[in-house]
């Protein structure tokens, strides 16, 4: 039993480090409706930008920090500017589109940056002073391995949650936000400016990227595998639902725990190995169950 | 109700205003004012024009010619964002309110152009955020009350009745405590007792806000009851313009109505 416990715990835990990748993608559906191909490659972006601020120029964690943000906040408005604007009206289908296009253009950019900085492509190591051991207090009281990294992963994204919700249902900017996204031109109507909604958006969904890059920088080095953390998002999505910031969050739990206790239960019996493709197996059934996700709207077309 | 013409200073002006959808005319050449603190009603058959005047007034659609005067400025073309910011508020004929949203956040939606909070002091939640979201949420408390909405003021606006939807939807313009409110059938598809209310709040706002008022509206007995006067479109054209009493007997109002014999 106590095994059974470390298992869901570890699990559960990694499952956050997949709701802070999702987070970002559900903010941008949120305010536009808009599924964001390219926050895998801003994840990437965002963190090596900080690697590279951080070993190059010997930044300290906060100004890098802060720098990087900065960078993303331009790319934000840079994005909404050059590949939204033009295409106010068109079909969602042309904005997913062009968000293809864009992480392509982002993950070259990221590229780019890693040869010149430091002219190989190797992982880069990123460190936040958490190492991934055990929490020796959880091991001498109850023998249980739980790693001191994914605890603080999880203290930040709690953090992270915390702080959206609080931006998007208390603020001004926030009831903004939610506005346009229900409706453009009723928005319009009670002057809120969409371009500049759609900057603060993608702005906010750059951060997002860039606590979700340092985290998984942090655990998996900074490479262009980061990218590829994006498809782990889908299945998280698809359970919680796209429009939901805790379904991110719940979606990622059970994600996370459902694919290590797979591994370790089921595994055996298929020869192992399941832990990669578990959650998407989840994520189909879960379509056949409840398409809208655990939390998301339930769309009802009038016929 | 009120006959005489109301000599006010003209608040609204649109001069000679044309517009066309490619090959079809929806407004040709179409001028009249709006005077300050009157209801001026628009009315017009199917397809005359109205909704796309109010469009124009309030910058969703550019009208290839002519000129809208509001408060001494004249400008060609404005976007809706703006014209909101120069204190015009509008209601939709199929309502257009944020569904997700409950009653309260959607009338808070109103406020926006009035809070003064930077971005940065909304992110972490300080100093005059705080302060403003309380000023202005007693504001949106009145207006809620003003409206006789209290018993929903937390209901997601998605689930609410049609009539109250309405209510909702003047509530949030009401917010913007605008000069010049746009309303585009308020009361359409209401029944008798909510278009009784309807025509109680248009006429309150009116009266105790001072709000002047530019309305659709199809049904004739409430356009005769509460306008001061009426422009009168038909196939994208003015046709008459004056009070309700002088409009009615206006031959070319009674043929665009009822058809002409031939």
């Amino acid at each position: 039993m106590q095994f059974f416990f470390e298992v869901l715990i570890g699990g559960l835990l990694a499952g956050v480090m997949y709701s802070l990748v999702a987070l970002g993608f559900v903010l941008i559906f949120k305010a536009s409706g808009v599924f964001n191909f390219a926050q895998g490659a801003m994840v990437f972006f965002a963190a090596l930008v900080f690697v590279t601020l951080q070993e190059k120029l010997a930044a300290p964690f906060w100004l890098a920090f802060a720098l990087t943000l900065v960078v993303m906040v331009l790319v934000g408005i840079l994005t909404e500017r050059v590949v939204l604007r033009p295409l106010v009206n068109q079909p969602q289908i042309s904005l997913f589109m062009a968000t293809i296009g864009l992480a392509f253009f982002v993950e070259g950019a990221a590229q780019l940056v890693q040869l010149w900085a430091f002219r190989d492509i190797s992982p880069r190591p990123l460190a936040l002073g958490f190492q991934d051991a055990p929490i020796d207090w959880l091991l001498a009281r109850f023998n249980m391995l739980v790693s001191r990294f994914d605890a603080f992963a999880a203290l930040v994204a709690g953090a992270l949650v915390a702080a959206l919700a609080l931006f998007f249902n208390k603020t001004r900017v926030g009831r903004a936000l939610r506005a346009v996204a229900d409706d453009h031109q009723a928005a319009l109507s009670v002057g809120i400016p969409l371009k500049y909604i759609w900057a603060i958006v993608w702005s906010v969904a750059g951060f997002v990227a860039l606590v979700a890059g340092l985290m998984w920088g942090a655990r998996s080095g900074v490479q262009f595998a980061l990218t590829l953390v994006a498809l782990k998002a889908l299945p998280v999505l698809i359970l919680g639902g796209f429009e939901s910031i805790a379904g991110a969050i719940v979606g990622g739990l059970i994600i996370g725990a459902a694919e290590k206790l797979a591994e370790v239960y089921l595994g055996p019996y298929v020869g192992g190995g399941i832990e990669g493709w578990f959650a998407y197996v989840l994520a189909l059934l879960f379509l056949l169950v409840r398409p809208e996700g655990l939390f998301g709207e339930k769309h009802i077309d009038r016929v | 109700m009120s006959a005489q013409p109301p000599d006010g200073e003209v608040l609204l002006a649109v001069d000679n205003i044309s517009l066309s959808f490619g090959g079809v005319k929806a407004l040709a050449d179409v001028s009249f004012d709006v005077r300050r603190g009157e209801i001026r009603a628009i009315i017009g058959p199917n397809g005359a024009g109205k909704s796309s005047m109010l469009n124009v007034i309030n910058g969703v659609y550019h009208p290839q010619q002519g000129t809208v005067r509001f408060r001494g400025e004249t400008r060609r073309r404005v976007d809706p964002h703006r014209a909101a910011a120069n204190g015009i508020a509008r209601t939709f004929q199929n309502i257009a309110l944020f569904k997700g949203m409950s009653v309260l956040d959607n009338i808070m939606t109103g406020r926006n152009l009035k809070m003064r909070a930077t971005l940065f002091e909304q992110a972490i939640y300080v100093g005059r955020n705080r302060r403003e979201e309380l000023v202005h949420r007693e504001k949106v408390e009145q207006i809620i009350d003003f409206l006789q909405i209290e018993h929903i003021r937390k209901t997601p606006v998605g689930r609410l009745p049609y009539g109250l939807q309405k209510r909702v939807e003047l509530a949030r313009a009401l917010a913007a405590e605008p000069a010049l409110l746009l309303l585009d059938e308020p009361m359409a598809g209401m029944n008798v007792e909510e278009k009784q209310d309807m025509c109680r709040f248009v006429l309150d706002v009116n009266e105790e806000f001072g709000t002047t008022i530019v309305l659709i509206e199809h049904d004739m007995g409430v356009v005769m009851d509460i306008s001061e006067r009426v422009v009168v479109l038909d196939y994208g054209r003015k046709i008459a313009d004056g009070s309700p009493q002088e409009v009615r007997a206006n031959p070319a109002v009674i043929d665009a109505y009822l058809g002409v014999a031939h």
